[in-house]
């Protein structure tokens, strides 16, 4: 064991955990891009206390299963104990017991249906009461109360549905259908399902298919002829990855409620923009997936400054209540969760691939991951222009 | 305390439950150690308790996982021979320690064993590894579920509530009867609390009520 007194220029190795081939690699590697980015970053700014990140990467391969091995392998093997990554719930919960068992800490940069608060977890993507809410009252205001679901079959879309349900019922909306594909749904397995809408005719279409199968779901969208300023497809997922696999023509004018989106105004997201595109090319956007993959890195490096020690007790401490200026704006852990407090942002995909914001909240609206105080967060999460 | 009072190890019938020695008759047991005095005097007294015993060596890259107990000779590497991840073993765990040759911290720790069994043996160590590995590890598969299940509830908690809304306006029910009511049709049909209010909840939304409005 090291001598805590004694002076080290060792590195410190982090753990990075995210699918960069499988049909989750879509989002997943631009979550890569975002960590990768951040830490050259840092370590070019002289590292956290003159020491130098240095990330030991796996490629899971979107199978959940593998994240749990690797996890293992990560903080057995490689004796690191903090590890950033998991897009998918199935794959947070393959972690899970890892990182609480041996007391490791896993960074989950992604949004998710809330009902969880590990202390071996910090959570920096938004919980429903930071997005669903919001977009719920907007496409109530705008578009009509009757919702048709659309989701891939596993933990995240059903449980999201759950609350999105409760959410539209309680305001008076109602679901007239709901449908779940799988993960490795082709473009064929969506036909029969916007045949289906075609002749429900909801007024919105919400979605909570992931990774490649999103692309199918709104060529198949297209090719049917559905108009999106009639009834858009909504979703809490496609982000500008998304769009630019689909074509920019297939995902313009459908709405998406996310923290973070590359068109937002702003001095701190025009630096990041830039370093990401000079980083990665100019034809890259980022996303709310890079974002929080990015900001929560920086977060970290914060807190570690602090601690000076990847010890989880006390890094966990001190990451409690760090706030850090985020690209999508101040963002901090609520101590209470381990939730990051986030922006609620409405977006409309428009011709350039690129999100135009059509409603954000005031401020980083709470987080709030088992909906303690959701009534009124409906008024909360509300709207400025 | 007189002799009559001292009952004979394995006999405990009249408190209505198996004795500990007893429970562990018809266990399976792993034995992963050398062919040695040691090992012959482990295998013995588990077969004692009438558990039924497998020796494995050479040590295998993957420790087999369908025991109920395993003993398993130290090794700097364990952790990773072990067939499960950390957070979710399937038997419970001895790891057999030397008697003189030193051993790191960091991977017995990684391990995760339920009890430690240091050499050389001797009956009394080889029980109390074995009742405290059973009870440790026991113990923390009845907290994982109840975490579970708790997390369950936690979820249809909402849903309690909310048939608990649509009994209370449209029945005229006070709180705690509403709460009663769905309690009793639980009991009745033999399902969860949560599914009642589930039932509730979707059948007077098929007919369009809003507890809310």
């Amino acid at each position: 064991m090291s001598n805590s007194l004694q002076r080290t220029t060792a590195p410190w190795r982090i753990g990075v955990l995210f699918s960069r081939t499988g049909f989750m690699s879509v989002i997943e590697e631009t979550q890569y891009r975002g960590t990768l980015l951040a830490i050259e970053e840092i370590n070019a700014a002289g590292g956290v206390c003159g020491r130098e990140l240095v990330p030991m990467s796996y490629d899971p391969g979107s199978d959940s299963v593998a994240y749990g091995h690797y996890a293992k392998r990560l903080m057995i093997e490689d004796e690191v104990s903090t590890i950033f990554g998991c897009y998918t719930s199935s794959s947070r919960k393959a972690v899970l017991p890892v990182v609480e068992r041996l007391n490791g800490l896993l960074w989950y940069p992604t949004l998710y249906e809330g009902f969880e608060a590990s202390p071996n977890v910090i959570y920096t993507g938004a919980s429903p009461n930071q997005n669903s809410l919001a977009l719920c009252r907007y496409l109530m205001d705008n578009y009509g109360s009757r919702f048709y679901f659309v989701g891939s079959d596993y933990i995240y879309p059903r449980e999201s549905n759950r609350v999105m349900r409760e959410v539209l019922k309680a305001n008076g909306g109602s679901v007239v259908g709901e449908r779940y594909v799988s993960v490795h749904a082709r473009w064929q397995d969506f036909l029969p399902i916007v045949q289906d809408i075609r002749r429900i005719r909801p007024d919105v279409i919400f979605s909570t298919v992931v990774g490649e199968a999103t692309i199918f779901l709104y060529q198949a969208y297209a090719n049917v002829g559905l108009d999106p300023r009639k009834m858009p497809i909504a979703s809490l997922t496609t982000t500008e990855a998304e769009i630019s696999a689909m074509g920019f023509d297939v995902g313009e004018g459908h709405i998406t409620a996310a923290s973070y989106f590359q068109g937002i105004e702003g001095e701190a997201n025009e630096c990041f923009v830039n370093r990401f595109k000079t980083r990665f090319g100019g034809d890259v956007s980022t996303n709310m997936c890079v974002e929080a993959s990015y900001f929560q890195l920086h977060l970290f490096a914060k807190a570690l400054e602090q601690a000076n020690t990847l010890d989880t007790e006390i890094l966990r401490a001190m990451v409690l209540g760090t706030t850090f200026d985020a690209p999508q704006g101040a963002v901090t852990i609520n101590p209470n969760t381990g939730h990051a407090d986030l922006w609620t942002r409405i977006g409309r995909a428009n011709r350039e691939g690129q999100f135009d914001v059509i409603n954000q909240s005031r401020e980083a609206v709470h987080a709030d991951p088992f909906l303690i105080g959701y009534g009124r967060a409906t008024t909360q999460a509300g709207n400025t222009q | 305390m007189s002799e009559a009072m001292r009952r004979p190890v394995g006999s405990r019938e009249t408190f209505g439950r198996k004795s500990m020695v007893q429970e562990l008759a018809d266990l399976t047991a792993i034995v992963l150690a050398p062919v040695d005095d040691q090992t012959t005097l482990l295998l013995r007294e588990l077969q004692r308790y009438r558990m039924r015993v497998q020796q494995v060596w050479p040590m295998p890259t993957s420790v087999p996982g369908d025991a109920d107990v395993v003993f398993c000779e130290y090794c700097p590497d364990l952790a990773r021979r072990l067939p499960w991840i950390p957070g979710d073993a399937r038997s419970a765990l001895v790891v057999i320690v030397p008697a003189a040759e030193p051993i790191q911290a960091e991977p017995l720790s990684h391990a995760t064993p339920n009890a430690v069994l240091p050499r050389p043996f001797t009956p009394n160590a080889v029980l109390s590894s074995l009742v405290l590995a059973r009870s440790q590890f026991g113990y923390e598969r009845r907290l994982r579920s109840k975490i579970e299940k708790l997390d369950e509830n936690l979820r249809s908690m909402r849903t309690v509530e909310r048939a608990k809304a649509i009994l209370m306006a449209t029945r005229q029910m006070p709180e705690t009867e509403a709460y009663g009511f769905i309690r009793r049709q639980a009991m009745d049909r033999r399902v969860s609390a949560s599914a009642v209010a589930a039932a509730i909840v979707d059948s007077f939304e098929l007919l369009g009520y809003d507890p809310q409005h």
